[in-house]
């Protein structure tokens, strides 16, 4: 058995109490590390009184010895309080209860003038809160100063008129006028009607302390319930003291009672369910976040420690393995590794009495059956742990409900304790599961007979590079054994082929027995696979809570050959763009501008101009060839000054040409060449007509 | 009656500029939040996150969600800047908040982080999907992981998922690395593919699969490997932002204080990254990171100082834009080297990367394309986790009027030259023609 286990890591796990989902633990170091955390004075004292008495409160029950640096400030604050004539009755009683932890030296004169306010507002009180401040004010100045006379003498009309405040539903009013009520006032008026009981000479009458215990029950049945067995008080209503949180007002219920408890010394007969579900309840909230919350949670699990303790079941089944736990020293001889841990402690952590844990029951997850067995748990003292040293025989890996139960030693802790009955825990028993035949087959779809046959190491590094066409098979099967050689059936067993574009397809790996096998036919799968052709990583991913060994491997790919899509073939879905590159910035664009047109090389340009002025030159010695003179120009001084004039006019036309060229524009062109056309028109005229009368002349004679 | 409504007028006026003054272009981080609980005991077991925001100056409002009296806007204006709405099994809100409300308090670019659980309601499902977000559809499902599962004594199932696969972006999770992984347990969700506007924040391993942990599964399930999305957000155009968790125990105390180790590994992280991840997703949710502003858009012709009203083609230009984020206080330079500006028109002819003085200024100079018509200088801005800058500018380009033309041109001296030869030899020729005896 011992050897069979070898390679079984019997682990961890698991808890809770009756319901599988909560996982509830006491008071721990986290509390702890919280409340130095949230309750740290600024510069060496808190913000008020309250807030210094919730501090010194949740220090002591968790049983933080915090440095009494704020022993001196507070003491003096103390001290100003109750001198003060003008401070509120809240203030007086805020500062009596630090000094009921911190009990700081206090002037007696002082005490007995507030002494004297309380009994003043007492007798004039006609609010739940104005009692409630008076009477606690009385009952924390009895406990600190013995030689004070705080003994009420109407105490029976005063609990009476409190008693007016209450509802038929226990819950009570806040003041005669105002008429919701509330569970928060009825803490608060439970805790006022204690303190009554515990001041009144002579004491209250049986009467009223019995219809007070039924009060007390009546509230109970108001209660709200969670399925999981939690029980709150809850607060419908918003008063002028803002909402109530459940935390709250079911802490000051807490209070309420223990106070009446601890009055009339009378035990009260609450269920036992209910206290344990509003344990539940105040564990439940894990480590509240602020620090009044915390302060309502810590201090409402220390009363209801003192009205019933409240066993609170810790279930650690532990990896008992000696090299991986070397730091916990429990097992057994012959068993090396296995050990169920339970540990039994309050809500506040504290040990429990002397008791016996017993495995009553031992069910297979998800399924009704149980095997029956009554084991008692051995206690190892120096650990404080109850061990469970031998599994039962048929325990193998699987997920399993082991029912416990808690049994005195001594009768009499049945009446102080509450241990909630029956107490059933999830347990993981994990271990190495063993993979054999690993194999990835492609088969011919008609004989089936095999192509190519591929052994896998499972788990290992496995490259396998197959391709089959859609008329091929792909078989991948493996054997997956506990142990003890049973079969194991995980809650995972996928493969996955991924095409090369991000398309993933899943397909359950089924099994019959221990054999597990998946056959790929690809004829049937071509339309799932989109008619993609190429290459399919495949991925095997084996893994269930239970198994040690769960992985995630790539065993290589295939290359499938299949047939082109026709036109109706669905069209593959979009993948999702990788979000890093869709917000890249863009490849920068440049403008590519037109190319300037060709052009020639100036020296050509520059010849061609040359080769372009050499009929002009030509012209002109041909008119110095031909005899060209102007020995026709007018000699007179008329004609030749109106010829002169005609010919200044048409070099300045063509001079006008030449300006349009260079700068001028169209408009002031014309503009200009109008001008010169008609002063050419004219000086043109009267030249023209000369030479014509003078050559006329000269044909005439 | 005059009078009546000349004083609710001046009781209402201070009233509006409080409200006006609490979310503004200039100051974008959020100041009332509304945390709309299933429960109050959220209010204490999630308090530190809560604190973490009212340490940062929000101003939360906390109500149930089924409050008759919960309402998101009064006279046309809204009540708040950002909903955190932690309350999964919800089926309707009180008072007149409806799906419907909330989305339109989305779209009027307004916050808001919503956390499912196990237990999501159809309501905070249907939410989700209008954020492009698809939970889970098996309400039983959760996300299981077999090999990264965190190593726990109260756990057994691997749903306890401690993950480390995050966002690689410092504006969404903050400069400082998140060195332990983030404990997760809830519902997966997948996100739309052609979305541009989710991102998946926190991705589950290749390994991971939603299913119900405690029965067979009988077919593949839906969600499966790093598809799933653990936590998202979305950044919508409008600036909007949106976190949505698949789980609202990733808030809480609980996990904030936890500590955590990988299954399969040695190193044992004292506290998990939870409260470092989600308080910086909160920073990013409530606009104190990654809120970009651009002012001073400039252009001009280099050398000269004025903007032109138009342009003609292939001239040389100058543009410039201040960018500034917001830091949670004030707005400071924002400093990157891949700020680009197009010159555009139906698709852009020059796309180029602004160099920065890194002071916030983003400068460049091109030289316009010797295309005419109407350009716009384009500034569009998109980074994982910044808000998108889109600016631009309409600005006319037109051709060389007719003497911008080039006037000389070498290559057509001969031209010139035969009509001036032309010209000079007309003008001798009069002369000799008119006067040769």
């Amino acid at each position: 058995m011992a050897r069979d286990l070898g390679i079984l890591i019997i682990a961890v796990l698991v808890l809770a109490a009756t319901c599988e989902s909560a996982v509830l633990s006491p008071v721990s170091e986290s509390h702890r590390s919280a409340a130095l955390e949230l309750f740290s004075p600024a510069d060496g004292s808190y913000g008020s009184l309250e807030e210094t008495y919730e501090a010194l409160k949740t220090f002591k029950v968790l049983g933080i010895e915090k440095k009494h640096d704020i022993r001196t400030s507070s003491c003096a604050s103390v001290a100003d309080t109750l001198k003060s004539t003008s401070s509120a009755l809240k203030d007086f009683v805020d500062a009596l209860r630090v000094n009921s932890i911190l009990k700081c030296e206090l002037n007696s004169e002082a005490v007995r003038g507030t002494q004297s306010r309380f009994k003043d507002s007492l007798n004039g009180a006609n609010s739940l809160i104005d009692f409630y401040y008076s009477i606690g004010g009385l009952v924390l100045l009895k406990e600190q100063m013995s030689e004070v006379d705080v003994n009420l003498g109407d105490a029976d009309r005063i609990f009476r008129s409190i008693k007016a405040l209450g509802q038929s539903d226990g819950r009570w009013r806040l003041s005669s006028n105002n008429p919701e009520s509330s569970n928060n006032a009825a803490g608060i008026a439970l805790e006022a009607l204690a303190g009554v009981i515990s001041l009144a000479t002579p004491q209250i009458g049986n009467s009223l302390i019995t219809t007070l215990k039924n009060d007390i029950l009546k509230l109970f049945d108001g209660i709200e319930r969670y399925d999981d067995g939690t029980y709150y008080f809850d607060e419908k209503h918003v008063g002028a003291r803002g909402h109530q949180s459940p935390l709250s007002s079911s802490a000051s219920v807490v209070r309420g009672i223990a106070a009446v408890a601890a009055a009339t010394s009378e035990t009260l007969n609450l269920p036992g369910e209910k206290i344990l579900g509003l344990a539940k309840f105040f564990l439940g909230v894990g480590v509240p976040g602020s620090a009044q919350d915390l302060y309502h949670q810590i201090d409402a699990l220390s009363y209801l420690e003192n009205i019933r303790q409240v066993l609170w079941k810790l279930t650690f089944f532990r990896a008992l393995y000696n090299k991986a736990h070397p730091d916990l020293k429990i097992y057994s001889s012959d068993l090396d590794f296995v050990a169920a841990l339970v540990r039994v402690s309050t809500v506040l952590g504290s040990p429990a009495p002397t008791l016996s844990v017993r495995l009553m029951q031992i069910f297979v997850s998800g399924s009704k059956d149980a095997s029956v067995i009554d084991q008692e748990l051995k206690f190892d003292a120096v650990s404080g742990m109850h061990v469970l040293e031998t599994l039962p025989k048929n325990i193998d890996v699987g997920s399993y409900v082991f029912s416990f139960e808690v049994i005195f030693h001594n009768p009499e802790h049945k009446k102080t304790y509450v241990s909630g009955g029956r107490t059933r825990v999830l347990v993981h028993i994990t271990g190495v599961i063993k993979i054999d035949n690993a194999e990835i087959v492609i088969l011919d779809g008609d004989r089936g007979s095999v192509e190519t046959q591929k052994k896998l190491k499972l788990p290992g590094d496995n490259t396998v590079a197959l391709s089959a066409n859609h008329l091929q098979k792909l078989r991948l099967s493996f054997d997956l054994s506990t142990p003890f050689g049973n079969a194991f059936k995980p809650h995972q067993a996928f493969l996955k082929l991924r095409h090369e574009n991000g398309i993933d397809h899943i397909f359950l790996v089924g099994n019959s027995g221990k054999k597990f096998e998946i056959i790929l036919d690809f004829l049937g799968l071509v339309e799932k696979f989109f008619y993609l052709s190429g290459r399919y990583n495949i991925q095997l991913t084996v893994g269930d809570a239970d198994m040690e060994n769960s992985f995630l491997q790539p065993l290589g790919f295939v290359e499938l050959d299949l047939p082109d899509a026709p036109e109706k073939a669905t069209r593959p879905p979009p993948q999702a763009v990788d979000p890093y590159s869709r917000y890249g910035p863009k490849a920068e664009i440049t403008h590519i501008f037109r190319a300037p047109e060709k052009r020639p090389a100036k020296e050509l340009s520059l010849t061609f101009l040359g080769l372009i002025l050499v009929p002009f030159f030509g012209f002109l010695a041909g008119l110095v060839q031909l005899g060209a003179n102007l020995k026709s120009f007018p000699k007179s001084t008329v004609p030749s000054t109106f010829a002169i004039l005609f010919h200044l006019g048409i070099a300045a036309v063509l001079a006008l040409y030449a300006l349009f060229w260079l700068k001028l524009d169209l408009f002031t062109t014309l503009k200009a060449l109008g001008l010169l056309g008609m002063f050419l028109m004219f000086v043109g005229h009267k030249t023209l007509s000369h030479l014509a009368s003078t050559s006329s002349k000269l044909k005439s004679v | 009656m005059i009078k009546i409504s000349l004083c609710l007028f001046l009781v209402s006026v201070p009233f509006f500029a409080i409200i006006c003054s609490a979310f503004s272009e200039d100051r974008p981080t959020d100041r009332r939040v509304l945390v709309l609980l299933d429960d109050f005991a959220i209010k204490s077991s999630h308090s530190i996150f809560f604190k973490s925001l009212e340490t940062r100056g929000f101003d939360l409002d906390f109500k149930l969600a089924d409050d008759p009296k919960l309402a998101l806007q009064r006279y046309g204006q809204y009540l708040y800047d950002a909903i955190v709405l932690f309350a999964p099994t919800i089926d309707r809100f009180g008072g007149s908040v409806d799906a419907a409300s909330l989305l339109e308090f989305v779209d009027s670019g307004h916050d808001l982080i919503l956390a499912a659980d196990t237990s999501a309601s159809d309501l905070i499902r249907e939410i989700a999907v209008e954020c492009g977000v698809d939970f889970d559809e098996d309400p039983t499902a959760m996300v299981i992981d077999h090999t990264n599962h965190a190593v726990s004594e109260t756990e057994g199932h691997h749903t306890l998922i401690a993950n480390d696969d995050f966002v690689n972006s410092e504006v969404i999770l903050g400069s400082r690395k998140i060195e332990a992984p983030v404990l997760f347990k809830g519902i997966g969700h997948s996100i739309n593919p052609s979305s541009s506007l989710v991102t998946k924040v926190l991705s589950a391993s290749p390994a991971a699969y939603s299913a119900n942990p405690k029965s067979k599964l009988s077919s593949p399930p839906t969600l499966i490997g790093s598809a799933i999305s653990l936590v998202s957000v979305v950044q919508a155009r409008n600036n909007a932002r949106i976190l949505i968790s698949g789980s609202l125990t990733v808030f809480s105390d609980r996990f904030f204080r936890s500590g955590v180790q990988k299954a399969g590994s040695t190193t044992k992280h004292e506290k998990c990254g939870n409260e470092q991840f989600f308080v910086e997703l909160s920073k990013w949710v409530f606009h104190e990171r990654g809120h970009l502003k651009a002012v001073n858009v400039r252009h001009n012709k280099v050398g000269e100082t004025d903007e032109p009203s138009m342009y003609r083609i292939k001239d040389d230009l100058e543009y410039s834009v201040e960018v500034y984020e917001w830091s949670g206080s004030s707005w400071e330079p924002y400093v990157a080297g891949d700020m680009q500006v197009q010159f555009y028109m139906m698709s852009p002819y020059v796309l180029k990367t602004l160099s920065s003085n890194e002071k916030g200024l983003y400068y460049t100079s091109f030289k316009i394309p010797d295309v005419y018509g109407v350009f716009q200088f384009k500034v569009e801005y998109q980074r994982l986790g910044y808000t998108a800058l889109s600016l631009s500018k309409q600005i006319p380009v037109r051709p060389f009027r007719h003497n911008e033309y080039e006037r000389f041109i070498p290559a057509a001296l001969p031209y010139y030259g035969a009509s001036f030869s032309m010209m000079s030899g007309f003008f001798v020729f009069t002369l000799v023609y008119l006067y040769t005896k």
